[in-house]
């Protein structure tokens, strides 16, 4: 009861008036940007995706109603950010074909730097200007994107040989692939457990008796060891024992054993505990997702589509997640964790 | 502190930003619930529901963990929360004089005031003062009691006083340890602070602390910027105010704001019972300032503060500027970069092309050489 009271409106705020404009944030704009940077290159849409969420941010501090809000930050600026992840993450997996876990593991881990950064620094310049200074300011942060954009120059295009079928042929055959089909249905399936412990992870926290303080240490805890296991697993996996998705498949059914076990932190030691195995494992699988799917689809430049797809699959997955995970929270980790682990098999059977 | 993780996605810090703001204050303030309005909700709810309940006496039990319904907001010091006891025979007012006065003091009044009793157990000679706060938001009956712990009984020879200020009020020794006092809190003067005091060999005494409900208001001040709108929040928690009102500090003076007057500036909403919105219309750098948000109860006021800061567009404009030009330039750099190395690339390429013709030249000469000298054979 108390639990649930704590998070009434909270799950749905974020994702309800979100979701419309979740298919900017890389649900539908996954795949576009993939067949965008297929089509003109990765540098020009990353560019342009850093450009357009640098606007969405900045129209975003001149709202003059909540739906403006969400419009602009969440469509355009989400579009943007789309349309920088997918290229960025295949042009590093074709420069480096040879260490692809260990450079997408570097890449991904960017993100938990920024995540950790942000932490304070948000709180600190709502204070200091207000919303709107704020969303000024993150807007001036997020044009850097088109510098990063920028890095990814473009290779010399050798390994398309001529007459290969375009963008949209490219997709029709992606959704018939078998094995890319189970890899993306997997990750549905990990994305609606995976966020349950970010979400909810503080009001958990208070739930077992931990202060505003303590709470606050698991989660950043968290966070911090999840870009830990990100470098880990991607410097891991590039040793060349064991196939890339064996890898995967360790780290998703640890992941999953974490989830399970996730009910039981009753304590604010155990619930550290958990909470960083949990982090760690759940941050290792994320490069490996991600340059597993040049495993399952060949290192062609289906990959770029590949991913966006698998993007757009994996965000009805975390949207379905983490609100239906309030009321029922402890099953659902349960739930969860099953079901990760199940679905973790099929996949494995490609290495 | 809000801990912000990286999810797979850049979607998870568009949704704590999206969550931050929605909770932070500020004009797009229409998020009409925030997870502290759920609580607060819940809370008042029940509070409503116990002070209601006008029955023949309500008991408190002043031991540290337990809260009974229709507990009213007090706080409670560490100091003299170990001392704290019940005396068993508290409960029951006996058929003797004092319930007598009680009763017929009940039948003068209205009926329907709530009845509520305190009681502080005395811990002995400990220099320490123990001290109670009652707060009170409508007229009631109450009585005062202060006991001395059985651990003291060896104490003799004493006299207790209870006192307002300098005035002394009669007493009633409810049992041979206890002595009581019982007051009708009728308005605002009857509020203060109440004290026992026992002069034997050593002076002990404890104070009640009688007052109105305290009105919180924002520590950190709100951040708005000129010809925007800016959303005030104030709330009650736990009573209902009779009414509220808006002040506005201006220099030293505390001008009461009158939104009927000043329509295009100011508009107070009464949202709920106890919560109370003032929105500032066309902010100027003039609006920049101390704000206070006073309710009124039967008892009394109690005001809450707020700070309001108008800041011009410029100040962070500054910074986004200098981040926005920084970007430009690293991309420059890198695209004169890439220029760069690949006119170095490029001139690499044209020597060997040179070289490359140099050495077919050569070649060339080198047979026509041939040629002659064959036919200079012949």
């Amino acid at each position: 009861m108390g639990y649930w009271d704590h998070w009434a409106p909270t799950p749905w705020l974020p994702v309800l008036p979100v979701s419309p404009s979740l298919g900017g944030d890389t649900g539908v704009a996954g795949p576009l940007g993939s067949a965008l940077s297929t089509r003109f290159g990765a540098r020009p849409v990353a560019m342009a995706g850093g450009l357009l969420s640098g606007l969405g941010l900045l129209l975003g501090a001149f709202a003059t109603h909540i739906t403006h809000l969400y419009l602009s930050v969440g469509l355009l600026a989400g579009l943007g950010w789309a349309l920088v992840f997918t290229p960025s993450l295949g042009t590093v997996g074709r420069y480096f074909p040879a260490r692809r876990a260990l450079a997408t593991g570097l890449v991904v881990s960017g993100a938990s730097v920024s995540g950790l950064a942000l932490g304070p620094l948000v709180p600190l310049l709502l204070d200091t200007y207000g919303w709107r200074g704020a969303l000024l300011l993150l807007a001036a942060i997020s044009f850097n994107l088109v510098a990063a954009g920028a890095l990814l120059r473009p290779l010399p295009v050798t390994d398309r040989p001529p007459g290969l079928p375009k963008g949209e042929i490219g997709l029709v055959r992606l959704l018939r692939h078998g094995p890319f089909l189970r890899y993306a249905l997997a990750f549905v399936l990990v994305d609606a457990g995976y966020y349950v412990p970010f979400v909810h992870g503080e009001a958990r926290a208070h739930e077992v008796g931990c202060d505003e303080e303590k709470a606050g240490l698991v989660m950043a805890a968290m966070a911090g060891v999840d870009g830990g296991g990100r470098l880990v697993a991607g410097w891991l996996a590039g040793r060349p024992a064991t196939p890339l998705l064996r890898h995967l498949f360790v780290w998703v059914t640890l992941t999953g054993l974490t989830l399970l076990l996730l009910p039981l932190g009753t304590s604010f030691g155990g619930l550290l505990s958990l909470a960083l195995t949990y982090g760690f494992c759940a941050g290792a699988l994320v490069p490996l997702q991600f340059s597993g799917v040049a495993e399952v689809v060949g290192a062609g430049p289906l990959v770029v589509h590949a991913m966006g797809l698998m993007q757009m699959f994996e965000s009805f997955g975390s949207l379905l997640g983490a609100p239906f995970a309030g009321p029922f929270q402890p099953g659902r980790f349960c739930e969860e964790g099953m079901r990760q682990r199940r679905h973790a098999y099929p996949w494995s059977s490609l290495a | 502190m809000r801990a912000a993780f990286s999810g797979k996605r850049p979607g998870r810090l568009l949704r704590l930003l999206l969550l931050c703001l929605s909770l932070s204050g500020g004009s797009p303030a229409d998020a009409a619930m925030t997870t502290e309005d759920a609580s607060q909700a819940s809370y008042l709810t029940k509070m409503q529901a116990g002070l209601n309940e006008s029955s023949a006496g309500l008991l408190f039990h002043l031991s540290e963990p337990m809260i009974t319904t229709g507990t009213v907001n007090w706080q409670t010091q560490g100091s003299h929360s170990d001392h704290l006891g019940l005396g068993h025979d508290a409960s029951t007012p006996g058929p003797d004089p004092t319930t007598q006065e009680v009763k017929q003091a009940t039948k003068e009044n209205v009926s329907n005031h709530t009845f509520v009793k305190y009681e502080i157990t005395l811990p002995g000679v400990s220099s320490k003062s123990v001290e109670e706060t009652i707060t009170l938001d409508r007229a009631t009956r109450i009585e005062l009691s202060c006991r001395l712990d059985h651990m003291y009984s060896s104490l003799k020879n004493f006299q207790v006083t209870w006192r307002k200020g300098n005035e002394t009020i009669r007493h009633i020794s409810k049992t041979e340890k206890s002595w009581s006092i019982q007051l009708e809190i009728l308005d605002n003067s009857n509020l203060g602070s109440y004290n026992c005091t026992l002069k034997g060999e050593e002076e002990i005494s404890a104070v009640f602390h009688l007052q109105v409900p305290k009105i919180e208001g924002k520590e950190k001040p709100i951040i708005s910027y000129e010809g925007d709108t800016a959303v005030m929040v104030c709330k009650s928690f736990g009573y209902t105010p009779i009414a509220w009102t808006w002040y506005v500090t201006n220099g030293s003076e505390q001008i009461a704001i009158n939104d009927s007057l000043l329509a295009d500036k100011y508009a107070i909403n009464r949202v709920s019972a106890n919560v109370t919105h003032l929105k500032v219309l066309q902010l100027t750098k003039e609006d920049d300032g101390v704000y206070w948000c006073e309710a009124a109860f039967e008892l009394g006021k109690s005001k809450g503060k707020l700070k309001l800061k108008v800041l011009s567009f410029m100040v962070p404009l500054k910074p986004f500027l200098a981040i926005v030009a920084e970007a430009i330039i690293l991309v420059t750099i890198v695209f004169l970069y890439e220029i760069y190395s690949k006119r170095k690339e490029k001139c690499a390429e044209d020597e060997k092309e040179f070289d490359q013709v140099e050495q077919l030249k050569s070649e060339e000469n080198n047979g026509l050489e041939n040629s002659s000298t064959r036919h200079r054979r012949i």
